[in-house]
């Protein structure tokens, strides 16, 4: 807990211009990430949550500057990661490493395993052909495969075992971050919980890292440390897994919360229905951004953007929130509570409306 | 009562280069009048081709080669198997109607929405142009679409995916179905929007009678939103009870082991904040090229008993037949109760 952080973000933008017209002129910009800072110590797991579109996947790209970032900085081990070029960028870049969605469509049918292993040895100029061989055959049986499959293409592989290669290859360079961005997503039910075990495994096991990307609550609720939850390129609220789960404070963090199918009667929560879509990040509304579907929004949450109000190491940014917390005397579970009660009681939660329409409507 | 929809030992199997594969397996369910049965598996077990097979729009080299499915009308019963084709097109919209996983890919792009939810009243009611319009306007209204007067003039690409599938649900019930068959109709939508989707659906059940069958990868989708439910692995049924049942006492070990393999948000976490590993289901889902015989779940399946000391039954050799249990409850094991778990998460 008391070490440094190995990666430090702070206040990281990632704005992709839209650009029209025969000069090509930007116009505007998908502002995916606006804002976003957080400190991951080693050997921890930060996860982010949130839905399609809400930048949590920029958020990832840009750490490792898959995406060039257009603001704020990234700190990786003591390294500005924005500043640094060339073979400086490379040496930084073999010890972050990602893991993709989509094991069928991140690893290159045309090529072997052993081959998709390799490439990256190959580029960080890592070892001889024996010692190559030896990392590759770790790195497979670290991922519960046998070295066999390094003969193999990945369609000879089933779509867990090919997740396992994507994860090899990784492993394979001997990172301290890994980047997971929605590694289960694309498996089977009863394989998740065998790349979950894993990845929990290896963590422990070689002290990795990891910033694990989901939007499956409680899929990084099992893995994570801490939680962020983002909404429309923002962290709304961050807090130690535990808490943000017994304790949720933000009123998107309380509807994701609730919309989540229970399997167990018991665990199921009143369900909150937001009304509408996520809105366009290239023109986020003003003041908070989720105030145009939150049942609870008043004026000021349309004038001013919330700062963050901190209870024992939990963030959240929203002024109802704030205000709730206050009243009950900083005690998360109850001000989070009472408003789960507002918003499940808030009327109309069926209408579809259209975001201008709200932002237009007149105030309560 | 007879059910409103029947299906009695259904057999869909595709003719590949590669030889016969099985996807359904002599498949047998039924659901009653304006109730929801869910249809849970994993990819590859079958699930959709029998939901396919039940409109007869599995494509070539697929083939239902035997049972009914047998959908109720008054005074009487249609076998959709064996309907003619002219027959069949009247209930694939008419009386049945198909929303399906992706909202994007099955609305036609270069047509209005209310083009599309107007087309299925005017094909099978023989509405006038209005008539059909007025009637799409309605279905949009119905679904909550908000500012349905200009969606109606609207492309899909227009569209929220949310508001895709409202759209699709609106064609799924313009002329009023007595049965909608939802294939993972929220599998593509964000949680939030996916909660605005089934609670809209389970409303139009309760206010317009239509029975549906949802079919769906997602235990907790079933748990909140199904009267009954059918377990499907390798092309069979391997067990059938109330959701209320089913949850509460799964019998079945593959059943168990996927109920146990979800994280579980109350498991204690040690001092340093971490959490016991997940229970897991060894190996991985056949591909129906390589069912194994007996038992399909036996390779996986801790509970399983195979040669010499197997008695009474031996999982390996001997196919279980799908019975019944307790009132209403059933399964397809020779030792149902028994966990398929792991006893250890792999090391």
């Amino acid at each position: 807990m008391s070490t440094s952080p190995i990666l430090v973000v702070e206040h990281l933008e990632t704005h992709f211009p839209i650009r029209r017209g025969l000069m090509r002129r930007p116009v505007g910009a998908v502002r995916a990430v606006d804002g976003v800072s957080f400190a991951l110590a080693k050997g921890r797991t930060l996860g982010i949550v949130g839905e399609s579109g809400c930048g949590k996947t920029t958020v990832g790209r840009s750490v490792l500057r898959l995406v060039e970032p257009t603001g704020g900085r990234v700190v990786f081990a003591g390294q500005d990661v924005r500043q640094t070029r060339g073979g400086a960028l490379r040496s930084l870049r073999r010890r972050m490493q990602i893991v993709f969605q989509d094991p069928y469509g991140s690893l290159n049918p045309r090529m072997t395993v052993r081959a998709i292993l390799e490439e990256g040895l190959v580029i960080h100029r890592l070892g001889d052909a024996t010692a190559r061989l030896a990392r590759m055959r770790q790195a497979l049986e670290h991922t519960g495969l046998a070295a066999a499959a390094l003969d193999k293409y990945p369609h000879e592989f089933s779509g867990g075992q090919r997740q396992r290669i994507a994860i090899a290859r990784a492993l394979v360079l001997e990172p301290e971050l890994l980047v997971l961005d929605e590694p289960i997503s694309a498996l089977d039910v009863s394989i998740q919980a065998q790349v979950l075990n894993l990845l929990v495994e290896l963590r422990d096991r070689l002290g990795l890292t990891y910033l694990f990307i989901s939007h499956d609550l409680s899929a990084v609720e099992h893995v994570a440390d801490d939680v962020a939850v983002m909404y429309l390129g923002r962290i709304v609220e961050q807090a130690a897994a535990g808490r943000l789960c017994a304790a949720p404070l933000h009123p998107y963090t309380l509807a994701l919360f609730s919309a989540v199918p229970a399997v167990d009667p018991r665990r199921r929560r009143k369900r909150i229905v937001l009304p509408g879509d996520v809105p366009s990040p290239v023109n986020p509304p003003a003041g908070c951004r989720f105030h145009p579907r939150c049942p609870l929004a008043e004026r000021v949450c349309r004038e001013v953007d919330p700062a963050a109000t901190r209870v024992a190491g939990h963030l959240v940014h929203c002024h109802v929130a704030a205000r709730e917390l206050e009243r009950a005397g900083g005690d998360a579970r109850a001000a989070g509570s009472r408003m789960a009660d507002a918003l499940a009681s808030a009327p109309d939660i069926y209408s579809l409306v259209a975001p201008q329409s709200v932002a237009s409507a007149p105030a309560p | 009562m007879t059910p409103l929809l029947e299906i009695k030992n259904l057999v869909t199997a595709f003719h590949t280069p590669g030889g016969r594969v099985p996807a359904v397996d002599g498949v047998s369910l039924s659901i009653e009048r304006g109730s929801t049965l869910g249809l849970v598996g994993e990819s590859g077990c079958g699930k959709s081709v029998t939901a396919m097979s039940i409109l007869r729009l599995v494509a070539a080299p697929g083939v239902i080669e035997s049972g009914q499915i047998l959908l109720a009308r008054d005074g009487g019963a249609d076998d959709l198997v064996r309907l003619p084709e002219p027959a069949l097109r009247k209930v694939r919209g008419g009386r049945v109607g198909m929303i399906f996983q992706e909202p994007m890919t099955s609305l036609n792009p270069v047509f209005t929405i209310g083009d599309q939810v107007a087309e299925v009243v005017r094909l099978h009611r023989g509405a006038s142009r209005e008539a059909a319009r007025a009637r799409a306007l309605e279905m949009l209204r119905l679904v909550r679409l908000a500012d349905p007067e200009r969606r109606l003039d609207e492309y899909p690409h227009q569209l929220s995916g949310g508001m895709r599938q409202r759209v699709m649900i609106a064609m799924a019930l313009a002329c009023e179905p007595d049965l909608v068959i939802a294939d993972e109709p929220t599998t593509a939508l964000d949680v939030t929007i996916q909660a605005q989707v089934l609670d809209l659906l389970a409303d139009l059940r309760r206010r317009l009678g239509t029975a549906i069958l949802l079919i769906t990868h997602d235990l907790g989708v079933v748990a909140e939103t199904c009267d009954e439910v059918a377990v499907m692995y390798a092309g069979r049924i391997v067990e059938r009870a109330s959701a209320a049942t089913l949850f509460a006492r799964p019998l079945h070990p593959y059943t168990i082991g996927l109920l146990a393999a979800r994280p579980d948000p109350e498991a204690r976490a040690d001092a340093t904040g971490r959490r016991p590993p997940l229970r897991t289901i060894p190996g991985m889902v056949p591909p129906p090229q390589q069912f194994p015989p007996g038992c399909r779940f036996h390779p996986r399946c801790a509970a399983a008993r195979t040669g010499a000391a197997a008695a009474p039954h031996d999982c390996a050799a001997v196919v279980p037949a799908l019975r019944e249990v307790e009132p209403g409850h059933f399964v397809a094991c020779h030792y149902p109760g028994e966990s398929g778990l792991a006893a250890e998460p792999r090391a």
